[in-house]
C-alpha cells in the first residue's frame, strides 16, 4: 500500500500534505513554497507545464495557459458564459454540454486539466518521501477538498479528476470543514464554531458544533462563483476603461494587466496606497485602499446574505458563535475582516495560515481514515436539498439541504396506465420549488416493471448520499421484489471515457426538459443587448458618431435588427429570440467597437471579446 | 408519475452477513462476531437509538446518543472492512442520521410516532393527506373564511393602487387571529405530547384517541402554516421593490 495524503485543489493554488507522527503539514519544494499554481500550460512542443512555470506562460503563452479551471469543474457552458469573456483562453462546448477548454487545437474537460494539478502534487508528495528515505513512497490515495457548496456534479467531477491523475479519492472532504479540523486540533473542545472561506473562486460559510471530538457541521451555505478571481476582474476592468480603446485587447495584455492589479491588491492588504502599473501599455495609476473597498464591497458584501441563512438553518445567533475562522486567501482583504467582524461581533480567527489550513485538515482526514482512529470524526452536511420532478414540473424534496451525510432517502411511485412498463425520474438538486429551477442532476427510465393494472405497483426508489455528498440511486418494484439498480454515477468499474460521456450525456438529457428557463435566459441574454443598443441609440452624440464613424446605411440595420428582437421577445420562440439577439449583436459588432474606440466602454463591453 | 405513500416497514430479526448468526432487530453489532449488522427493514427510529417511545424527550440524551452511535458507524472507521460491512455502515449511518434529524424537531417527532403507530401520514406534501389537508379543517372555518374575505380586500386595493402603508397595517392585524390560532396550537399539541407520554401503560383505546388527535392537530397546523405563507407572500407583494440582487 502506498501513502496517503490530503489535498487542497484550489481555483489559484493547490496544495498537499501528510499527517507524519500524528502532526499535519505541508508539502513544500526545495525553496520551502507550499503553494503550486492550479495553472496548466501545454507548450508549444507539446509538453505540458504545470504550477509556477506555468503561471509564468501566462504572460507569454497566455491562449495556451489555463488557470482558475475549478470554476469550470462540473459545469455546463451555459452556466459560464458570461465570465469567458475576459480569458485569454478559449472556453467552448456545446449549448447544454460540459465545458471544453481549447488549449492548441486539443479540448480538455476541466477534471482532465485539474488532473495535470493533482499529477504534480502527487509527484512534489512522491519526491518528498523519497527523499525522506521512505522506501514506499508512492502516493496512490488522498482525500481532496471541495467548496462545500459544491453541488454532485461539481464533486463527482472533482473525484473524476483524482482518479485520472491515479489517485484513489478516499473522500471528498468540504474545505472549511477541513479546516476546522486542522484548527481543532489543539483548540477548545467544545463549541459553535462559524468557518469563512473566501478563496480564489469559490465562498463557503459553515457552522459547525464541536464537542467530544466530533465535529458536527449544523449548516453550510455558500455560493461556487464567488472569490477572489472576481475582485481581480473589477480591477481589470477598471484598467480597461481607463485604457480605453480595449475592444480588443489581446490575452498577453489582460494577463499582463491581471497580474498588476493582483501585485496592487496585495498591496493593499497592508498598505494604505499603492500604484497599478502596467509598463507595457504605458498604463499607471494611484489607487487608495478607500477606492479598492469601494469598488469591491458590493462583493463582499454578497457574502453576507449565505452567512445569515446558514446561522437561520443552524437555529443560531451570530452572537452564539463562540469562535468565527478565516479561510482562503481572500480572507486577507481588511474590508473582509471588517465584515465578517461585524457579522458575528468578534475579532475571527487567523492564526493559522488561511492559504494552508485547508490541506492541512484534508492531511487529518486522510490519516484518520487510513489509522482508524477514532479521537476525532467529521460530520458533515449535503448542502443542497435533493429531489425528484413531479407531476406539474414541481420539485419533490427527498433529502433536505443540511441533512448529515450520509444520508438516504425513499420515495414510492406507481403506474398512471394500465400495463405501464417503465416509469422516468428526474433527479434534482436546489432549493427553488420547480424542476426548471434547480440543477439537473440526472434522468433515467426505470424499465421492467411487470405489467400489472394502474396503480398497482409499488416502485421503491431509494437515493443515497455518501460521506462525499455524492449521490446514487437504486430502485425496486415491491410486489414482485424485482430490483433495478441505477447507479446515477457508478463509484468504480467505469473507465474515464465512460465516466466522460455519462457526464455529458446526464447534460444532454437535463437539456430536453429546461426548455423554459433557456427560453427566459435567452430572453434576459436578449434584453442586455436591446438595453445597450438602445442606450446608445439615444445618445444626444449619435448622429455625429454615426456621421463620422459609421457606414451609410449602418444605423438603419441596426434599428432594424433590433425592431426585429423586440418583435419576437413577445413570442415563446426561444430559436428565434436566441438567433436574432446573435442579428443584433453583428449588426452592432462594429458599433460596439466604434464606441469602445472611443474610450466608451459602457454596457457593450465583453460582447465583442466574447463574439471573436 | 404518480406517487404511493411509503408502507409502515415490517420488522423482523436481522441476519448477520459475516458469520451467519440470528440477532435482535435493535442489535446493531453481531452478538457472535461482533461485526457490524446490515440494517435490513428497519421502521423505528426510537428504538434504534435505544430511546422510549415518548414524545417529550431530552434533547442532551439524544445528541449523545447521536453521537456516540455516529462513532461506532461511520463509513470513515470501516475503510479497510470487508464490503459487506462498509455497505452496513453506510446504511446505519445514512438510518441514524435519519434518526437524529426526525427525532431532533418535535413536530417531524410526531409524524413518525404517527406512522410507526400505524395511522395515515398527516404531512401535507403526502397525497393521502392531500384530500384532507385541501379542506379546510372544521375548526378553522371561521378564521379561514375571515382571512380570504380580507386578503381579496387588500390585494384589490393594492392593485387599485391603495397606500401600501395603510395596507401593510391591515394585512398585519388580519395575520393576528392566525398567529393566536397558532400558538394555541402549539400549547394543545405540547399538552397531547406530554398525555402520550403519560400513557404508557394505557389501553390501546386511549392511546388511539390521543394519536388520532395528535394527528388532527398537524394536518390544521398544516393548514394554519400554508395560510400565514400566503399572507407572507402578500406582504411581500406590498413590499417596495428592493433592487434585483445580482
Amino acid at each position: 500500500m502506498g501513502k496517503v495524503v490530503g489535498i487542497d485543489l484550489g481555483t489559484t493554488n493547490s496544495l498537499v500534505a501528510y499527517v507524519r507522527d500524528g502532526v499535519p503539514q505541508v508539502i513544500r519544494d526545495a525553496s520551502g513554497d507550499g503553494l503550486v499554481p492550479s495553472v496548466v500550460s501545454l507548450g508549444e512542443d507539446g509538453t505540458f507545464f504545470v504550477g509556477r512555470e506555468a503561471q509564468r506562460r501566462l504572460l507569454t503563452a497566455p491562449s495556451r495557459s489555463v488557470y482558475s479551471v475549478k470554476r469550470f469543474m462540473g459545469r455546463g457552458i451555459d452556466d459560464v458564459r458570461d465570465e469567458v469573456a475576459l480569458l485569454p483562453f478559449k472556453v467552448a462546448g456545446e449549448a447544454g454540454g460540459v465545458v471544453r477548454i481549447g488549449l492548441d487545437d486539443r479540448e480538455f474537460t476541466p477534471p482532465e486539466i485539474s488532473a495535470f494539478v493533482l499529477r504534480e502534487l502527487r509527484q512534489r508528495a512522491e519526491e518528498h518521501f523519497r527523499e525522506q528515505g521512505e522506501f514506499d513512497f508512492e502516493v496512490d490515495r488522498a482525500v481532496i477538498t471541495v467548496p462545500a457548496y459544491f453541488n454532485d456534479a461539481q464533486r463527482t467531477a472533482t473525484r473524476d479528476a483524482g482518479r485520472l491523475a491515479g489517485l484513489e479519492v478516499l473522500r471528498i472532504v468540504n474545505e472549511p470543514t477541513a479546516a476546522s479540523l486542522a484548527y481543532g486540533l489543539d483548540r477548545r473542545d467544545r463549541g459553535i464554531i462559524a468557518v469563512y472561506d473566501l478563496g480564489g473562486g469559490t465562498f463557503d460559510i459553515s457552522i459547525l458544533k464541536v464537542e467530544d471530538g466530533v465535529f458536527q457541521v449544523l449548516a453550510t451555505n455558500g455560493d461556487t462563483h464567488l472569490g477572489g478571481d472576481d475582485i481581480d476582474r473589477l480591477l481589470v476592468e477598471l484598467v480597461l476603461r481607463e485604457l480605453g480603446g480595449g475592444s480588443s485587447r489581446s490575452g498577453e495584455d489582460i494577463q499582463t494587466i491581471r497580474k498588476a492589479v493582483i501585485a496592487a491588491k496585495h498591496d493593499l492588504t497592508d498598505g494604505e496606497e499603492t500604484e497599478i502599473r502596467v509598463e507595457s501599455l504605458d498604463y499607471g495609476r494611484r489607487i487608495t485602499r478607500g477606492e479598492f473597498e469601494q469598488l469591491i464591497r458590493p462583493l463582499v458584501e454578497r457574502t453576507i446574505q449565505p452567512v445569515r441563512q446558514a446561522l437561520a438553518d443552524a437555529g443560531l445567533e451570530p452572537s452564539e458563535v463562540d469562535e468565527a475562522v478565516l479561510v482562503g486567501g481572500s480572507t486577507r482583504v481588511p474590508l473582509v475582516r471588517r465584515i465578517v467582524s461585524e457579522l458575528f461581533g468578534r475579532t475571527p480567527h487567523s492564526e493559522l495560515n488561511p492559504d494552508e489550513v485547508v490541506a492541512l485538515g484534508a492531511a487529518v482526514q486522510a490519516d484518520i481514515l487510513i489509522s482508524g482512529r477514532r479521537e476525532m470524526l467529521l460530520l458533515d452536511v449535503t448542502p443542497l436539498s435533493l429531489g425528484i420532478e413531479t407531476m406539474g414540473g414541481v420539485v419533490s424534496k427527498i433529502i433536505l439541504r443540511n441533512s448529515t451525510i450520509p444520508a438516504s432517502g425513499r420515495e414510492m411511485f406507481t403506474t398512471g396506465v394500465d400495463n405501464q412498463t417503465a416509469v422516468d425520474i428526474h433527479v434534482l438538486q436546489g432549493e427553488r420549488e420547480l424542476a426548471s429551477d434547480c440543477r439537473s442532476l440526472a434522468r433515467f427510465k426505470l424499465r421492467g416493471i411487470p405489467p400489472m393494472p394502474a396503480g398497482l405497483p409499488r416502485i421503491e426508489v431509494r437515493f443515497q448520499i455518501d460521506a462525499n455528498g455524492i449521490l446514487s440511486v437504486a430502485a425496486s418494484e415491491l410486489r414482485t421484489d424485482i430490483a433495478q439498480t441505477i447507479e446515477v454515477k457508478p463509484s468504480y468499474g467505469l473507465t474515464d471515457q465512460e465516466v466522460e460521456r455519462m457526464l455529458i450525456e446526464s447534460f444532454e438529457h437535463a437539456q430536453a426538459d429546461i426548455d423554459a428557463r433557456l427560453l427566459i435566459e435567452a430572453r434576459n441574454e436578449a434584453e442586455t443587448v436591446i438595453n445597450a443598443t438602445e442606450k446608445t441609440l439615444r445618445r444626444p452624440d449619435f448622429s455625429e458618431i454615426a456621421s463620422v464613424d459609421l457606414q451609410p446605411g449602418e444605423p438603419e440595420k441596426v434599428q432594424s435588427a433590433l425592431d426585429a428582437l423586440k418583435l419576437a421577445m413577445g413570442s415563446a420562440d426561444r430559436d428565434a429570440v436566441r438567433d436574432l439577439t446573435h442579428a443584433l449583436n453583428h449588426a452592432t459588432q462594429h458599433l460596439a467597437e466604434v464606441m469602445m474606440n472611443r474610450g466608451v466602454r459602457e454596457a457593450l463591453a465583453g460582447k465583442n471579446v466574447k463574439d471573436v | 408519475m404518480t406517487r404511493d405513500p411509503i408502507p409502515a416497514q415490517a420488522v423482523s430479526t436481522l441476519e448477520c452477513r459475516s458469520c451467519g448468526a440470528g440477532a435482535p432487530v435493535d442489535e446493531h453489532f453481531c452478538p457472535q462476531c461482533s461485526r457490524i449488522l446490515a440494517l435490513g427493514r428497519h421502521g423505528d427510529y426510537f428504538s434504534f437509538l435505544g430511546l422510549p417511545r415518548r414524545l417529550v424527550i431530552d434533547q442532551a440524551q439524544l445528541e449523545r446518543r447521536f453521537r456516540d452511535l455516529s462513532r461506532q458507524f461511520h463509513p470513515d472507521y470501516f475503510y479497510n472492512a470487508a464490503p459487506a460491512e462498509r455497505l452496513a455502515s453506510l446504511e446505519r449511518s445514512s438510518y441514524l442520521n435519519d434518526a437524529y434529524r426526525a427525532l431532533r424537531n418535535p413536530i417531524t417527532r410526531i409524524e413518525h410516532l404517527l406512522a410507526i403507530e400505524g395511522l395515515p401520514s398527516a404531512k401535507s406534501e403526502d397525497p393521502s393527506a392531500g384530500s384532507a389537508a385541501a379542506k379546510v379543517p372544521p375548526g378553522l372555518l371561521e378564521e379561514v373564511f375571515e382571512l380570504n374575505e380580507q386578503l381579496d380586500e387588500i390585494r384589490e386595493s393594492r392593485e387599485a393602487g391603495g397606500d401600501p402603508a395603510v395596507l401593510r397595517e391591515r394585512l398585519e392585524s388580519a395575520r393576528k387571529p392566525i398567529d393566536l390560532k397558532r400558538e394555541e396550537h402549539e400549547r394543545e399539541v405540547e399538552a397531547l405530547s406530554a398525555q402520550w407520554d403519560r400513557q404508557a401503560t394505557a389501553a390501546a383505546a386511549e392511546k388511539r384517541a390521543t394519536l388520532d388527535a395528535l394527528r388532527e392537530r398537524l394536518l390544521e397546523r398544516n393548514y394554519i402554516n400554508n395560510l400565514l405563507a400566503s399572507i407572507d407572500r402578500e406582504a411581500q407583494s406590498l413590499e417596495p421593490k428592493a433592487e434585483s440582487r445580482g
